[in-house]
């Protein structure tokens, strides 16, 4: 068989896309990857001329390949942005130590400034503390409500309002279906927004990867020889997200459509979202969602562990529903009785008594306002980061360390 | 077994098939006698695969008629069964034959899939290249119906995109029929199982938009009523059931095949969900529920009226959405060159989807 030529060059080529099997030369390869992004951020207006952006690096591959990416269409396309990396660092021995490093490395090759922000001086806690005290199941729920705080902080601190993320489609289509397990259709619909921001924080997020796959970023990163550290979060991400992104990934296999598909969908339905579900005040831009500060949109913290899990939180929620339904079973019978007499027929008796079912339920709706510790944006009174920093620091052993919540933007959090 | 209260009988038999009568019930309370009118009884379609869901469905429906029979003399509703032989399915003689002699009430019968080609005003009309004919590009001239199938559904780029054309075809064909006999409606026989791998399979389709219209009791925009009275029970509770009525139902339910291996070159989407969620509520059956409530949350902001349509699904496309490009996803001129066969057809970002890189198109052009 004759080695196929590029399909746009004519060169012979190396590389089959993963996102629709187009055969592609190595250089065409890269310069379509970078377009397609060029163009999503054009066509979304992502940045304004000036701009100081800070993006949230982690030294994985999806935040080098958007810190390469930015700098290259930066200088290619004359965005005007000053780029600046932003880092957490949970306090993940092993994790954390090592992806720093690359991180440093990375601020060097792109000659961008690098800001570190510490767990243990933003909460008092750093992650391996936590998993100390929690245990493994659930940590996750702690690192993905940590970290969102920690980069708008981190940001805060630069007098950065704009953080961009390296969330790809493989995350957004991930999360989508997550979401449709689990029933979060508030999420659902924040997720697929490209750009987010909310009221109380002046930070804005947005994804230029939203519609790039993980694959062709691998492929991107080995191409261009980046210099990224590939180990995955140790810690499992949580049942619902490793059932989602099993059946993402056979999915792709299937149809490699189907990543960008189900973000259309995604996309699709987060506008078939109720008003009093969404607990989403649309503003002026078309792509933008508000969002609960509290909560990551939906994304675990931990970057993508092996889709191992425990099934814990699938566990309770199966748990939780049963309860509901028992509640919704018992409030039927008190529905009148009276009715049934022998010679009803046992359907005609049994439907008057589901008579109760049927009255809708209200669906709670969700009022935003801040958190009363921290003034981050929340639909409770003390944001989902207070309360889980108020049950770890009651059941903290002895000398219960000060959270700097308070003055968060005074400590010194730049290490790099 | 699976018994939802204390239950005085030892075996729990009567109480659990009272538990999916309830279930049934519930949903069918505006099929009471008291809401139809003297001679001019509802009808309704009842679209019958012999799977263990539609055949229940027609025993609870059934038995549901007689009860009003017993006791009024008269019925709220009728039914029309149906069964479409899809191109892959096995001769239903032998059973239409059980049907009919268990079911006598009910007019039964059967049609082809390719029959689709035979209404008029329609969807695969042959020789005025319109509407769907047109979409998919299915030949003129003198070939069978069964012909004109086969090449449409030869031409289709994969396996999934066949089964999804398949499963719109079989829609639009039982609502053509419903139409033509005067039916108000369609009762599917969707359990919740059924239903949750639908919000799934079609999500991963590029077909989130049209999920309202096909997982909600109400108005359709095929213009007619689609119901869904076993939405409130999991498959595998139907399973049991049709093994407790008296007699069995299982002389009249084609057992089902076992599934390939999902490693194979054939695997579908759908072939993924239905496995996915086999296991979910095997452990999980409130999370498929869960998921069935969830996406009937969402809901359509406008009517169904004077909107845009897919040519093949017909559901409603917001203006500008049709097709696979013009949303962000869409790379523009930057992706592959523009391979979209349909540049006029209206088609919705599903459909558009599925029939990508169909070789149908160049076949007719050469066809003339
Ligand atoms: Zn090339
Ligand atoms: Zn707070
Ligand atoms: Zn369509």
């Amino acid at each position: 068989m004759p080695p196929s030529s590029c399909a746009i060059c004519s060169s012979r080529a190396l590389i089959v896309r993963p996102k629709n099997h187009q055969k592609l030369c190595k250089s065409c390869f890269l310069s379509i990857f970078e377009e397609e992004i060029h163009h999503t951020i054009t066509t979304n207006t992502l940045f304004q001329y000036g701009e100081r952006v800070a993006i949230g690096a982690s030294g994985g591959k999806d935040s080098t390949v958007l810190a390469s990416v930015l700098k290259t269409l930066n200088e290619r396309h004359d965005y005007g942005v000053d780029f600046v990396l932003l880092s957490i660092d949970e306090g993940i021995k092993g994790y954390r130590d090592d992806s720093l490093e690359t991180v440093k490395r990375n601020a060097v090759q792109y000659g961008m400034e690098l800001c570190i922000v510490g767990y243990d001086e933003l909460y008092g806690w750093t992650m391996d503390q936590v998993v100390e005290q929690v245990g493994k199941k659930g940590n996750c729920t702690y690192c993905g409500v940590f970290r969102r705080q920690a980069l708008d902080r981190g940001a805060a601190k630069l007098g950065i309002n704009h953080v961009v993320t390296g969330h790809n489609a493989d995350d957004i289509a991930e999360t989508v279906l997550m979401n449709l397990l689990r029933g979060d259709l508030p999420r659902l619909s924040r997720t697929t927004h490209i750009i987010t921001s909310s009221p109380s924080s002046p930070i804005k997020r947005s994804k230029p990867l939203k519609y790039a796959y993980e694959k062709e970023i691998v492929l991107y990163a080995h191409h261009k020889k980046l210099d990224y550290f590939s180990t995955e979060c140790i810690y499992s991400p949580e049942a619902f997200r490793g059932s989602a992104r099993a059946l993402i990934k056979n999915l792709e296999r299937v149809r490699p459509s189907a990543i960008l598909d189900v973000v259309r969908s995604g996309e699709d339905m987060a506008k078939l979202v109720p008003e009093e579900v969404s607990a989403i005040q649309r503003c002026a831009g078309k792509n933008e969602a508000i969002q609960e500060g509290g909560g990551e949109e939906g994304f675990g913290g931990c970057g993508s562990g092996g889709g191992r899990s425990s099934g814990g939180e699938m566990i309770d929620m199966e748990r939780r529903l049963n309860e509901n339904e028992a509640a919704r079973e018992r409030e039927i019978d008190i529905a009148p009785a009276n009715i049934t007499s022998k010679d009803t027929p046992p359907i005609q008796k049994i439907t008057v008594r589901q008579q109760g079912a049927r009255t809708p339920r209200k669906l709670p709706r969700q009022h935003m306002g801040q958190c009363i510790r921290c003034g981050y944006l929340s639909s409770q009174e003390i944001c989902k980061a207070c309360m889980l920093l108020d049950g770890l620091n009651k059941n903290r052993p002895k000398t219960k360390i000060e959270v700097s919540l308070e003055d968060g933007e005074g400590s010194s959090a730049l290490k790099g | 077994m699976h018994c939802q209260q204390k239950c005085p009988n030892e075996d729990g038999r009567d109480c659990f098939v009272r538990y999916v009568n309830t279930k049934v019930i519930k949903r069918m309370e505006n099929f009471r006698i008291r809401n139809s009118t003297i001679g001019n009884p509802r009808l309704f379609l009842l679209p019958l695969s012999f799977g263990v869901s539609s055949v229940a469905l027609l025993h609870l429906l059934d038995s549901q008629l007689q009860g009003q029979i017993d006791r009024m003399n008269r019925t709220g509703y009728g039914l029309l069964v149906v069964h479409v032989n899809m191109p892959s399915t096995a001769p239903t003689g032998i059973y239409m034959k059980r049907l009919q002699q268990r079911y006598p009430r009910h007019t039964h019968f059967h049609v082809d899939l390719a029959e689709l080609f035979d209404y008029p005003n329609g969807i695969l009309e042959s020789s005025g290249k319109s509407g769907l004919s047109q979409a998919l590009g299915a030949p003129d001239g003198q070939v069978s119906n069964q012909d004109k199938l086969d090449h449409l559904l030869d031409s289709l780029p994969s396996a999934t995109s066949r089964a999804d054309m398949l499963g719109i075809l079989r829609t639009r064909l039982l609502v053509e029929i419903a139409k033509k006999r005067g039916c108000e409606g369609i009762m599917w026989g969707d359990s919740t199982t059924r239903l949750a791998e639908k919000t799934l399979a079609e999500t991963a389709k590029g077909r989130g938009f049209s999920l309202p219209w096909q997982i909600s009791d109400g108005a359709s925009p095929h213009s007619l009523v689609f119901r869904y009275p076993l939405r409130d029970l999991l498959k595998k509770e139907l399973v049991t059931y049709a093994s407790l009525t008296t007699p069995p139902l299982d002389p009249i339910i084609i057992p089902e095949q076992t599934p390939q291996a999902l490693t194979s070159k054939n695997t579908t989407i759908d072939d993924l969900v239905t496995n996915y969620f086999q296991s979910v509520e095997e452990s999980f059956p409130s999370i498929v529920a869960n998921v069935v409530r969830t996406s009937g949350k969402l809901s359509a902001h406008q009517p169904f009226g004077g909107g845009e349509r897919c040519t093949i699904c017909e559901m409603p496309i917001t203006a500008g959405s049709g097709g696979l490009h013009g949303w962000g996803g869409d790379q523009g001129k930057l992706g592959p060159s523009s391979s979209d066969p349909h540049p006029v057809e209206k088609l919705c970002y599903g459909c558009a989807r599925s029939t990508l890189g169909a070789t149908f198109s160049a076949r007719t052009a050469s066809q003339g």
